[in-house]
């Protein structure tokens, strides 16, 4: 069967808030009822046909094309399916989404991944702000899934995530892992300033030094055997971690202290050609 | 994160023996605080005033308070949250490291005494201006001294208070407390109030160029916003209420003149320790007040047609 095509006709004026944008939604339609779906721009509600050029009837798949940067709330609390952006995506991409996949070929917005419990996300370009983060006075962030960024993120990624796996290829800014409860969060390009701040479990795994805050005491340099693991499922998706012996280890600093927490951070020191 | 454990002034009046004034410059920005409220008034518990106040300065100069402070600690620009992580670690018993101290400006010992100090305070006050929310790491700043404030209470008595800066912006926070819930950012669209800083603040909004119209109360945007976020209140139709001509009604594209809040018009105002007080105006205005305006705007609006859609009973089953 042939994937549901949405085209953007024109990128609307002011943000598109298009929750119906879920293969939950879309599937059991036929493709009439799909072009009428409620946006909503502002706060008036038009159909989805005023703004996407609909093909073909619902189904498991779907496609948007066009630089959808202002549409909100694509894939919103998904089960299942997959939804392939081509384009940038906007902001609450996949929030409380509980499984299917997403893939966006370019950059997504803030909020992406926001309290998910299930399903991947795989964002080929850059990412914006609170990936996998809890919403304000939320007390848990992402609590499964996998979310997966090959460009750079904003401030406070994974902000109290649960569980899942996070991983950034490029450098990230302040606050990652802010808060977190758990889960992994690997950070292979790097990150800004007050990394793990108010950690109090789970585990960040660094590619580059980072700066530390002085709240967090190193534990020990070694090499884990479980990140081995992660290396093989992410290789799978074209993430790779630095875990070979020989090739360096790394240095485990425990904190926030200033919580207390018992949150762990790796951070990859690349040995100096002697190997151990 | 809990949220802000607060008292009013008249508490710190009469009870606070600790105060710590943390990124602000009160002799300067808040002249009568220390004369009427923080330092040298006599309270019911603190009988001999200023001799029975221990205050305490944070800052990353040397400003005209810390004349007025017992104990000033410079601390290293943008090294407030690592600041108050060590405090937040100190006050828990927690081991830091006195070299991973150094990165603040400040010594261990230096940072023992505060946190020992803060212990022992029968009632303490932090204060917190600008300094601290508006440099790098904003909120979480914020964020991180009022868990301070609210972890010391398992020891003693803590509060912490904003310094606010220009006219009645507790009394923006307030309202928009009791009217939906939330302080600022709320997004009211979708008929139901959604809080969501980044997303729905004014700042940001007006960064990503979200919003196709602007209606500014009472603040001059056009004189501190970022170039970006001024640029977009150039292009889109904005709106200024405002006794006098701002930066922002020359980017506009209508300014209504109204009367002067307190001078020339009644109203009330909220002290930064959220106690609403009316004004009484001494002078009259040919100006119409801000509430006169608001409310013949929105009986404009009003007439309008309803935005709603008409149900369509065959899309729906």
């Amino acid at each position: 069967m042939n994937a549901t095509t949405l085209t953007l006709k024109e990128s609307p004026t002011v943000p598109l808030e298009a929750e119906c944008l879920s293969p939950d939604v879309i599937a059991p339609l036929r493709h009439d009822a799909i072009a009428a779906l409620p946006v909503f721009l502002g706060k008036h509600q038009h159909r989805l046909d005023d703004f996407f050029a609909v093909e073909g009837d619902g189904g498991d798949e779907m496609v948007i094309r066009g630089d959808v940067g202002r549409v909100k709330w694509i894939g919103r609390g998904m089960t299942c399916g997959k939804i392939t952006v081509v384009g940038h995506a906007g902001m609450h991409l996949g929030a409380y989404m509980k499984g299917g996949t997403i893939e966006v070929s370019g950059n997504a917005g803030d909020w992406v991944g926001a309290e998910m419990t299930g399903g991947t996300i795989h964002i080929h370009g850059d990412a914006g702000g609170q990936l996998g983060a809890a919403y304000r006075g939320s007390l848990a962030g992402m609590k499964g899934g996998i979310i997966l960024v090959e460009g750079s993120a904003g401030m406070e990624i994974g902000m109290r995530m649960k569980r899942g796996i996070l991983a950034v290829k490029g450098p990230v800014r302040d606050f990652a892992g802010l808060q977190m409860k758990g889960g992994s969060l690997f950070l292979l390009g790097g990150a800004e300033l007050r990394t793990g701040a108010w950690m109090i479990r789970g585990t960040i795994v660094c590619g580059k030094p980072i700066p530390l805050l002085p709240t967090f005491s190193h534990a020990c340099d070694y090499s884990p055997t479980f990140l081995r693991l992660y290396d093989r499922r992410l290789q799978e998706r074209g993430f790779s971690l630095p875990h070979r012996l020989g090739e360096g280890d790394y240095r485990r600093y425990s904190g926030d202290s200033a919580v207390p927490g018992k949150g762990e951070l790796l951070i990859w020191q690349p040995s100096a050609g002697v190997p151990r | 994160m809990g949220g802000k454990v607060t008292c009013t002034l008249g508490e710190v009046k009469n009870r606070a023996d600790l105060i710590v004034y943390w990124g602000g410059n009160p002799a300067e920005c808040h002249p009568r605080h220390f004369t009427k409220y923080t330092l040298t008034q006599k309270g019911k518990f603190i009988p001999k005033g200023r001799k029975d106040r221990t205050m305490i300065l944070v800052d990353i100069r040397e400003t005209p308070s810390a004349k007025a402070a017992d104990i000033f600690l410079q601390v290293r620009p943008n090294k407030d949250f690592e600041m108050l992580s060590i405090l937040r670690a100190l006050i828990k018993g927690q081991r830091v490291h006195a070299e991973r101290v150094a990165e603040t400006g400040l010594t261990l010992e230096q940072l023992t005494d505060f946190a020992e100090r803060m212990k022992k305070a029968r009632f303490g006050v932090l204060f917190f201006g600008m300094g601290l929310s508006m440099t790098r790491g904003k909120h979480m700043n914020s964020a991180a001294l009022l868990s301070l404030a609210a972890e010391l209470n398992a020891f003693t008595k803590f509060v912490a208070m904003p310094m606010r800066g220009h006219g009645n912006v507790t009394g923006g926070d307030v309202i928009m407390r009791w009217t939906t819930g939330y302080p600022f950012g709320v997004n009211l669209s979708r008929g139901y109030p959604r809080f969501n800083p980044g997303e729905f603040s004014t700042v940001d909004l007006l960064l990503r160029g979200d919003n196709d119209a602007a209606l500014i109360l009472g603040a001059d945007p056009g004189a501190t916003m970022p170039q970006p976020a001024i640029d977009h209140l150039a292009r889109i139709p904005t709106i200024v209420l405002d006794p006098k001509v701002t930066h922002t009604s020359r980017l506009s594209r209508v300014h209504i003149t109204t009367a002067a809040t307190g001078i020339s018009a009644p109203g009330t105002v909220y002290r930064m320790d959220e106690i609403p007080l009316p004004l009484r105006p001494p002078l009259k205005s040919p100006y119409p007040t801000d509430e006169e305006v608001v409310r013949r705007i929105y009986k404009a609006v009003a007439k309008k047609p309803m935005w709603l859609p008409p149900e369509e009973p065959a899309a729906k089953g």
